[in-house]
């Protein structure tokens, strides 16, 4: 019974930490980005990238993300646990009207929250795990 | 070519990337030999992803570029229909339609 609900306690932090770290992620993506030179060839990109200091706290973000989600897993299915992280494309649209001053209006809201329905849709949707042919 | 227009296709190109690189892993979870080179394959087109990516946040407002990348699952799932051959559940379908129909707003209103 203490076990159920420690493990409860846990899901609902991992879940809590997936979308704080996605979020924190995608905002400090942009964030870096916009310090890199904009060019379209792909070198001078690449080469600032690997100068850029942000981008190992990036890196670091998204590898606490990666542990923290199969730590999520091994409480939760994907299909319940996914829908719930696709929050966090409501969390980075309201700080990035904070952050970078983006405007929001009652338009971009609209196709946001209909990806948002598309996204949880797709995750109810049935695992065939062996649908697949064999190669 | 508009830095709006470009950043919406560099979005729409790391989306199809994604696609690509999720049915390399798939592959290399399911083929008995040389499981290796789907790896490597599927992990280099995620850093092309990445890269796409990066170059589209420089021209899009993130809360255009981040719902947009949503459309990875559209890719995913086309492609692991046509290459890996997995049957597709009809709520899917449905799903990726709403993404389709959001993703065309954002980018009418960007």
């Amino acid at each position: 019974m203490d076990n159920h609900r420690g493990s409860k306690r846990t899901l609902a932090i991992g879940l809590v930490l997936a979308i704080a770290l996605d979020t924190a992620g995608q905002l400090l993506w942009k964030f870096s980005a916009a310090t890199l030179p904009s060019t379209a060839s792909l070198w001078p990109i690449v080469d600032a990238v690997l100068r850029q200091p942000l981008i190992l706290v990036l890196v670091g973000v998204f590898v606490c993300q990666l542990i923290n989600w199969l730590k999520v897993l091994e409480h939760a299915d994907l299909s319940y646990a996914q829908p719930i992280t696709s929050l966090s494309y409501v969390a980075v649209c309201a700080f990035s009207a904070h952050l970078f001053g983006e405007h929001i209006g009652p338009g971009k809201a609209a196709g946001i929250l209909c990806i948002l329905s598309g996204v949880w849709l797709v995750s109810q949707s049935k695992p065939l795990a062996d649908s697949g042919p064999e190669i | 070519m508009s830095a709006t227009l470009a950043g919406i296709v560099l979005v729409l190109l790391s989306s199809a990337i994604e696609g690509f690189a999720q049915v390399c892993l798939k592959r290399s979870a399911i083929v008995s030999t040389g499981k290796f080179r789907w790896v490597i394959l599927g992990v280099s087109l995620f850093i092309f992803e990445a890269l796409f990516y990066t170059g589209a946040l420089q021209r899009l407002d993130i809360s255009t570029a981040y719902p947009l990348g949503a459309l990875s699952f559209v890719s995913v799932t086309l492609f692991s229909r046509w290459i890996l051959t997995e049957t597709v559940d009809p709520r899917r379908w449905m799903g990726l339609a709403l993404i389709v129909c959001g993703a065309a707003v954002l980018v009418a209103q960007s």
